[in-house]
């Protein structure tokens, strides 16, 4: 292997393992965050006020998708008054650890 | 008589809108329609790229709500939108009944904070 097939393999390892910390969330710290989510998440079949439909699972969901849906809720893609002003009270990390947390939880 | 009529019609009334409420989707339906659907949302309801989220057994209503959100914009995601454009309210309804039936994965939080567990 030439010296330059060497390098430019380190290279793609180390962006790869950055890849991977920067994903991971922290589960621990995440479950502390959901206290919050709880209120309306934890309620099974808790109605969402006007319009009237039951509040989503989260437990179990897709990590991904987790964190997709509350930057939208943040961005305003996706508009919901609770959870838009839910979502902008959690930093890029928080959103992580929220969804590492939850995804954690699929039965 | 005019007791007993004004009775009667209330009671049908009542009986026509519970039906009403009832009728939802037919999940043997919604399966036909949602053939599309099972290429990101797995043929089971639970999807394996996790930027998809898990549908199989999601709360009926929810699901119904979302397909309306991305379909009329309150949702901006480019791939839900092609989606949902071409679903009817009752494709939608079936579509749900049927996602919403399947063994889940999913879970609210009862159970699952900090403190009570």
């Amino acid at each position: 292997m030439t010296r330059l097939q060497l390098l430019s393999l380190a290279a793609a390892m180390a962006f790869l393992a950055t890849a991977g910390a920067h994903a991971a969330g922290d589960k621990a710290a995440g479950k502390k965050l959901v206290y919050t989510c709880a209120g309306c998440h934890g309620v099974p079949g808790y109605s969402n006020a006007y319009p009237q439909y039951p509040v989503p699972k989260i437990a179990g969901q897709n990590e991904q998708y987790i964190i997709n849906a509350l930057h939208g809720y943040q961005s305003g893609d996706r508009t919901h008054p609770t959870m838009g002003a839910q979502a902008q009270s959690l930093s890029d990390t928080d959103i992580q650890n929220v969804a590492a947390y939850l995804s954690s939880l699929a039965q | 008589m005019n007791r007993a009529l004004t009775l009667l019609s209330f009671g049908a009334i009542l009986a026509f809108a519970s039906t009403q409420l009832l009728a939802g989707g037919n999940a043997e339906n919604g399966k036909k329609k949602a053939g599309t659907c099972f290429a990101c949302h797995g043929t089971d309801g639970n999807a394996v790229d996790p930027q998809y989220p898990r549908l199989a057994g999601q709360y009926d209503e929810y699901i119904q709500q979302a397909l309306h959100e991305y379909k009329d914009g309150r949702r901006n995601n480019a791939i839900m939108k092609g989606m949902d454009a071409t679903l009817s309210d009752q494709d939608i309804e079936d579509i749900a009944a049927y996602f919403s039936s399947l063994p889940t994965k999913l879970d609210t939080l009862q159970g699952h904070v900090s403190g009570d567990k």
